[in-house]
Formats: structure tokens, sequence, C-alpha cells
């Protein structure tokens, strides 16, 4: 489904697969059947107006949310009933970074690293906190640190186990433009190793590296499309279905 | 072991929960010292256990409140959750946890409160007084993890954990507090001591086993 897609042995592999997915909170019913899949290596980039049901699908393929109808599938693994294997393949970054402020920079990914069994440990935060040139502050707790600072250890947070796929939730709200650099380096970076699926109201980064892009509406996908669409139609069906659709 | 660890690490840094969890204590024994100071030299021996395990408990409810406001900061739940580690693993990191802190508070507490109220000497009794302490606080603990966990994703779970907290260790209580007023006033006797410590048994096996069965859900959404 993407321009590249992992066909090793002949055949397409789906890192990601959601059939009929339906969720509800209370009376309301947040995701109306939604599918889709994504093959190894590929970039799925998701817009769609505020409560439209993003982060709610983000959050069933990280396992933090149990669908209420439907089946998931990550990296082969049903997420409700084998949700093991799917925490261990997938990383999570959103706009709260998911750490403890009165711990360092060290103490939180050791943590992490314990809770994942990451057997080369103090070598692996290390080369991340190096990678991420946050070494010179590894002892100060994370408290202390910049929004852009704590964002850059969130990442080191969620590739610290080495993820197969990468769930970002609007990693570049809040940022600097300085912060939002550094960012968009790392995921560069780190691209080519990563399956990704990305929530965000940013059109200009979805289409620079979405090899798919999706809108939801209303708990519906009302967009589905490959990459290479012409920025300026994609404007269009993005202010036709997002500011229009906005529940805001 | 990795939960705990951090626990405590956070905890020794911050001391938010153990400063504010041993002043209630102290404040507690003040106050209780002038609200029975009806008579001088009024033997306050029977009323000890009461006033301890009153405390305690209301004390633990601070600490309760703490231990779980931290992991909704910056949504560390969630990276928590992510983890791949069985839930029931993180229920009993976290009741490890909160009963070493309830350990840390009893260790100033209890010989202060007995120095004030209580009059004869308990020394040949502190192995069942420590039985009847670890089983109390095991229950309190259990009990107060679980019951945490399901008012943390609620609105007013300030409000909501004291109102599902303290109807429901009652029982812990009534039994704490016999058989620390048995020990305290007339020494530990077999029968009625035994009773108070199979029930504490009792209860801390069945809210265990209640955790076991529905920390899944009681942490999930």
């Amino acid at each position: 489904m993407s321009d590249a897609p992992d066909r090793q042995d002949g055949r397409i592999h789906l890192e990601i697969e959601v059939e009929g997915l339906r969720k509800t909170f209370g009376r309301r019913e947040v995701l109306k059947g939604l599918s889709f899949s994504l093959e190894r290596g590929g970039f799925l980039s998701i817009f769609g107006p505020n409560g439209a049901g993003k982060t709610t699908t983000l959050r069933v393929l990280a396992t933090l949310l149990t669908a209420g109808a439907g089946t998931v599938r990550v990296a082969g693994h049903d997420v409700r009933e084998d949700p093991m294997p799917v925490r261990r393949t997938i990383g999570f970054i959103s706009h709260n970074p998911m750490l403890y402020l009165d711990l360092t920079a060290e103490e939180n990914l050791r943590f992490y690293a314990d809770m994942y069994g990451v057997a080369d440990r103090e070598a692996r935060l290390t080369e991340l906190l190096e990678r991420l040139e946050l070494s010179h502050r590894r002892h100060d707790v994370v408290r202390t640190y910049s929004k852009g600072m704590r964002q850059r250890l969130a990442i080191a947070r969620a590739i610290l186990h080495r993820p197969r796929v990468l769930l970002l939730d609007e990693p570049h709200s809040g940022l600097d433009p300085r912060a939002v650099d550094i960012l968009d380096d790392l995921l560069t970076e780190i691209r080519d190793e990563h399956t990704f699926v990305m929530v965000t109201h940013n059109i200009a980064k979805g289409l620079e590296w979405g090899t798919r892009l999706m809108i939801i509406e209303n708990g519906r996908i009302a967009y589905e499309h490959a990459a290479g669409v012409d920025p300026e139609s994609f404007s269009a069906v993005y202010r036709e279905h997002v500011q229009e659709g906005s529940v805001l | 072991m990795a939960i705990l660890r951090k626990d405590l690490i956070r905890e020794l840094r911050t001391r938010e929960m153990l400063i504010s969890m041993i002043l209630f204590v102290l404040l507690a024994m003040v106050i209780f010292h002038y609200a029975f100071s009806v008579k001088a030299g009024a033997d306050l021996t029977y009323f000890t256990g009461g006033m301890l395990w009153v405390t305690f408990i209301f004390a633990m409810l601070l600490g309760l409140n703490r231990s779980f406001a931290q992991e909704k900061d910056e949504r560390c739940l969630d990276g928590l959750l992510l983890c791949p580690v069985d839930r029931v693993t993180i229920f009993l990191a976290k009741t490890a946890g909160n009963l070493i802190f309830l350990l840390i508070i009893q260790v100033v507490a209890v010989p202060v409160f007995t120095l004030f109220f209580v009059e004869r000497s308990y020394a040949g009794d502190l192995l069942p007084f420590l039985v009847v302490l670890l089983l109390a606080d095991v229950g309190i603990c259990a009990l107060g993890t679980l019951l945490a966990t399901i008012s943390m994703n609620t609105r007013s779970r300030d409000l909501l954990l004291p109102i599902i907290f303290l109807p429901l260790i009652v029982p812990v209580l009534i039994a704490a507090t016999g058989a620390t007023t048995l020990i305290f006033a007339e020494g530990a006797g077999f029968g009625g001591l035994l009773a108070r410590v199979l029930f504490l048994l009792g209860f801390d096996a069945v809210f265990i086993v209640a955790a076991y069965g529905t920390y899944d859900f009681a942490i999930g959404e």
C-alpha cells in the first residue's frame, strides 16, 4: 500500500491490520467501524477534526484502550487477545512525555529499560542520551528540562526497547521551532527502521512523511489516499473534512 | 521490582508522602492527647489501639492519593501501561511501596503513641503485635491500592477514595483495634488474638485475590 512495500518473499507484510473497529465511551460511539492496514515500513498520517476518533484509534493500537468490536492486529498479534507481544513491538510518542519529573533522565530510561527487559541497558541508554544530545543533563531531574528536551527524552523512552512500530500522537504539539527541527531530524534518522502511524494537524509534516494519508471524521474514514497527492488538492480536502467538519 | 525501586527513589527525593504522613500522625497524636485528657491520670491504654489504627488509616489515605497522583502527572500511567508487564505486577509493586511507607511511619508513630498512652509494658508481646501490625497493614495497603486505582480515573478522585475506602476497611479496623488493645492492655491471650489474626489473614487473602481478578479492569480505561 505504500510506495515501497516490504516484499522480501514476494508477499506484502502487513504490520497493522484493523477490521471493523468500533469503540464506545458511555453512550457515544467514537469509532464506527474503521478498517485499514499498513505494510511494514509504511508511514500512515492520520488527520481529522478534534473528537473525530484519531487518538482513540492510536490508543487502541497501543493496547491502552480495548476495542468494543472488530479486530486489531499489530505485527501479527491481536491487541486484545495477545497484548504483551504488541507492547514489546510498539513505541508511543505523544505530546505528553510520560516521564517522571522527579527522576533524572538516566533514572527514567533505566526504569523503562527494566520494564521492557532491555538486555544492554546501560549501553543503550548512554547511546540514546548521546544521540539525543542529552548526555550533559543525564543526572538532572526532568522537572528542570525545557519542553523540547522532555520531548527528546520521550523519544528515547519510546525507542529504548527497539520497537518496530512507532505511534505518534501530535508529536509536534507545543514545541518551539528549534525543538521541532530536532524532533524532525530524529524521526528522519530512524525513518527506515520503523513503521509509523502519526496523528497530526500538521499537513506539511503529514504529507512529507506519509506513505499513506487518512482523514477520520466522526469515527469513520472520510478520505484515504496513497502518498504523492498534490498538496494543493489535499489542502482542499483537508479543509472540507477537518475545518468545516470540526466539532469544536 | 523496577516500579517499587522507582517509587522509592522518587519518594526519597521529594519526601512528599512521608513528610505529610508523619506530620499527620504526630498531629493526630497531639489532638488525641488533648481530646482524651478529661481526667488527670486517666488510663488511656484501652483507647490506644483505636487511636493508632484510625490514625494509620487516615494517614494512608493521604499517601494513597499521592502515590497515584504522580502516575497521572505527565500521563506516566500510560507509559506504565504500555510496558509489557502484567497488570497484577503493577498492583503488587504499588501495594509493596505503600506498605513500606506505612511501615516507616509506624516505626516513628508506635513508640511515641505507646509512650504517651500505654501504661503497661508490652515488650514481651512484641512478636504478636508485629504480626497484627503486618497483617493489618497488608489489608490496608492491598484494599487501598485497588481502590486508589479505581478512583484515579475519576474526576473527583480525592473525594471518592475516602468514600469507598473507609466503609470497606472497617473490618480491618475492628480486628486490628481489638487485637492491639488486647496486647497493650492485657497481654496476648491466645484465643482472642488468634481469632483476630485469622480474620486479618482472611481479609488480606480476599482482597489480594480480588485485586488479582479485577486489577486489569481497574487500571484499564
